[in-house]
């Protein structure tokens, strides 16, 4: 039997990828796009979750056509994916509105149904949950959150299994943030690529869970990774291509604060139905695109004490100008050395900057 | 907005609106009065264009909107400036300038050499959370001693009625639906109950309503206004003229002046119609001009006048003035929550910005469409491409409104050899 890491790589591998064989015949596939969604419902609705991701190494150029070169490329490239079936059939996608990106893409979505109906694009619904801490928006968000959970309810014909998806939602978080402890051990026994595979294994819930707990069973054996620690700020990454090369110049990503990593593993949302659930996602953690500098410059400071990082690099994709926004603040609330790569093409990173012993333009 | 004589119709010695001239001698005395105000103690409000300032007029409380501060920045090609002091601190030069140019000014070491003797310094903030960066560069603004930013949330809906622009007056319960009526309703009622306490001034609800409507009667002039300059052959303005005519008054809705000056503006635009008079002699052309204006360089749209014949006769800022805010309805607060709980879809958001545009372009036989382009405006494929669908020849061009490094020489060339290859064939 290959090692839970191993399973959890090989899954990671698959994510993004057509659904394969429908897991029980029927079950809708939905593909969704954003750090926010409230996957736990779609969970409890039973349906085939596929989160949708980008890919750096094929083109954009229908997607640059239709959002235009200013969005984020990650979002450009998750469109082309849809027009040319990437993802295999999917009854719906589902979009949330965490950043300027995704809700355009939605936004592009339902216009190309309505204007080009031959391309062939699933049907787009939008979870407009926002971000501003004021109780105004809680009362909002549990309203989109109810109305969502009532659009499902008619998708599938059946009622959801709220608590017990909630329940296994957070029972992965739990192991999620006991695997984030072997990242952050010095030495680190799990490298940031590892992370990214075994957060986002594109896995139901309860094989996610199982192969989660074998990983922890198994956490004496797993290698050791000395190397420069490094605490990743900014964009998102949906794919591994930037870890990978930052860890191949002997880095290792020990920390971030994106939704693909340490901040998926955020939680847990108890219990509490649908109201907690709209919280939970509400407070959510302090991602680039809703958070403030303040609070993203908090987070780093404590994140990177966490994980005990040795440097801190600031990602900003071109296209996705958030973060930079963030460094200055963050700067001033760390005591490492810091150092802002802008205008980051998607996937790449400029290692250059990073191989200098000084990095930081002080 | 900021002057009145523009660059291209001094040079051009083209005879430029009373109501125009009148708007930019006001808009000096306006803001000399400000920074008296501000300096024998009143607060001071930023507001950002798409926020109700009706209640800040309500109140009676002192402000500025953003947008038009930093118009002028750039009309005075003061925006490099501007930009430098927010990349020293760090940030990026490079990053919704619109904002981060008014931004520069909470930097400026020396803020009286600014524009018009400087931006004072705000006491509150507002502005809406669209985007990713919006509220982060109001919020940074907030972090300065004095400074409270109160942010409004941006919302959006899954399912819309195309024909806003039919609905909005009466109906807008229907096009904006209740979740983003419900929830800007209620962060209003606490904005209010944050300036009674924050500034001591009082709501008055009698008062909220002489405002609401001087709002409504202004716009309606603007909309006659519109309907006349659509109908009319040959144009009687461009855009040149019409925009100071009616954006200086845009910032002052809710007043007597701004109500008076817009119908002032209908009647100049009435004789003009009545006695033949032509923006452009020999017209051929009717062009349809997309995006923001383009505050650095507005004798851009008189450049192809005499050589082409061809005219700009249309920009969002008199259409949208027509058709982007009156509201009617007996609950005050939340009409004006429908002015701006989707202001900016109707104009970046399809399917409302492109069938609006179509609608539009019909409406004043357009022959060709400029789009500006720049990086952050939304929806920029579908308007060309409902445009396109519907006949009409567009071009795009790429760059950004306030700022001047990404405007290409070359465009005006462009600009010409498409409408002779393309829309005067
Ligand atoms: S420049 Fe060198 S010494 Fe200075 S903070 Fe960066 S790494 Fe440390
Ligand atoms: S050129 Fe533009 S900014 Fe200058 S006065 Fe005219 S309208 Fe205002």
């Amino acid at each position: 039997m290959p090692t839970a890491l191993a399973a959890l790589e090989e899954a990671y591998a698959r994510s993004g990828a057509p659904a394969g064989n429908r897991p029980d015949g029927r079950a809708p596939v939905v593909g969704y796009v954003g750090s926010d969604l409230p996957v736990e419902l779609l969970t409890a609705a039973g349906v085939h979750a596929l989160r949708l991701t980008g890919d750096p190494g094929s083109g954009s150029a229908p997607g640059d056509r239709y959002l235009g070169r200013g969005v984020d490329p990650a979002a450009r490239s998750v469109l082309t994916r849809l027009l040319d079936g990437s993802f295999g059939e999917l009854d719906r996608v589902v979009v949330s509105h965490d950043c300027e990106a995704s809700l355009r893409l939605f936004y592009a979505l339902r216009e190309l149904g309505r204007v080009e109906p031959g391309a062939g694009l699933p049907e787009a619904y939008l979870v407009d949950l926002r971000h501003l801490p004021h109780r105004t928006t809680t009362r909002y968000n549990r309203r989109r959150l109810g109305e969502f959970a009532a659009r499902l309810e008619t998708w599938t014909g059946r009622a959801l299994d709220l608590a017990g998806a909630v329940a296994a939602h957070d029972e992965r978080r739990r192991l999620l943030a006991a695997a984030a402890e072997l990242r952050r051990t010095v030495p680190a026994r799990l490298t940031g690529r590892q992370f990214l595979a075994v957060v986002n294994a594109a896995l139901p819930v309860a094989e996610h869970v199982a192969l989660l707990r074998r990983l922890l069973a198994e956490a004496g054996r797993l290698e050791e990774h000395p190397g420069r620690r490094v605490f990743l700020s900014g964009s998102d990454h949906d794919t591994p291509h930037v870890y990978e090369a930052v860890e191949s110049e002997g880095q290792v990503i020990v920390g971030e604060d994106h939704s693909f990593g340490d901040l998926a593993v955020e939680g847990p949302v108890g219990a509490g139905g649908l109201d907690a659930l709209a919280e939970h996602h509400h407070r959510g953690g302090p991602a680039a695109h809703r958070a403030t500098a303040g609070e993203r410059a908090a987070y780093a400071a404590a994140a990177v004490r966490r994980c005990r990082a040795e440097l801190f690099v600031a990602y900003c994709r071109a296209g996705d100008e958030a973060p930079a926004w963030d460094f200055p603040a963050q700067r001033a609330a760390l005591d490492i050395p810091a150092v802002l790569l802008e205008r980051q093409e998607y996937g790449r990173v400029d290692l250059a900057a990073l191989r200098k012993e000084h990095p930081c333009p002080m | 907005m900021s002057d009145v004589r523009t660059p291209g119709s001094t040079s051009r010695g083209v005879k430029s609106l009373a109501t125009a001239a009148e708007a930019g001698a006001h808009q000096r005395e306006w803001f000399a009065d400000l920074r008296r105000r501000v300096a024998a103690g009143e607060p001071f409000a930023l507001l950002n264009a798409d926020v109700p300032h009706e209640i800040f007029r309500t109140m009676d409380i002192p402000y500025a909107v953003g947008q038009w501060w930093a118009s002028l920045v750039a009309a005075k090609q003061r925006s490099g400036h501007y930009l430098e002091l927010v990349r020293r601190r760090g940030y990026p030069d490079y990053s919704e300038q619109y904002n981060a140019v008014t931004l520069g000014a909470a930097f400026d070491p020396e803020p009286e050499a600014g524009p018009w003797g400087g931006l004072p310094r705000p006491d509150i903030i507002v502005g809406d959370a669209s985007g990713d960066v919006t509220r982060k560069i109001f919020d940074l603004w907030g972090r300065e001693p004095g400074v409270i930013f109160y942010p409004l949330e941006s919302a959006a809906e899954n399912e819309v009625p195309v024909n806003w622009w039919e609905l909005m007056p009466h109906r807008w319960e229907q096009a904006v639906g209740p979740a983003r009526l419900d929830l800007l309703t209620a962060e209003l009622e606490n904005l209010v109950r944050f300036l009674e306490t924050t500034t001591g001034r009082r709501f008055s609800e009698t008062r909220f309503r002489e405002v609401l409507a001087l709002v409504n009667e202004q716009e309606e002039w603007n909309r006659k206004a519109r309907d006349l300059i659509a109908r009319a052959r040959p144009a009687p303005l461009g855009v040149v003229d019409s925009i100071p005519s009616v954006m200086l008054p845009q910032w002052h809705r809710g007043t007597e002046w701004a109500r008076d000056i817009a119908r002032r503006f209908y009647e100049e635009v009435r004789e003009r119609v009545d006695s033949g008079h032509a923006a452009c002699p020999g017209e051929r052309a009717r062009l349809m001009w997309i995006g923001r204006g383009l505050w650095y360089d507005m004798g851009f749209y008189q450049r192809f006048q005499e050589e082409y014949g061809a005219v700009f006769v249309w920009s969002m800022y008199l259409a949208v003035a027509a058709d982007g805010y009156l509201r009617y309805g007996d609950d005050p607060m939340r009409a004006l929550a429908a002015r701006f709980a989707a202001f900016s879809d109707q104009l970046y958001t399809p399917p409302w910005s492109s069938e609006w545009y179509v609608k539009e372009a019909r409406l004043h036989g357009i022959d060709g469409v400029v789009h500006l382009v720049s990086d952050d405006p939304r929806g920029s494929y579908f308007t060309a491409r409902a445009l396109e669908a519907a006949g009409f020849p567009v071009i795009e061009i790429h760059a950004d409104n306030v700022d001047t490094r990404t405007f290409g020489d070359d465009v005006a060339a462009q600009v010409g050899r498409w409408l002779e290859d393309v829309v005067l064939t």
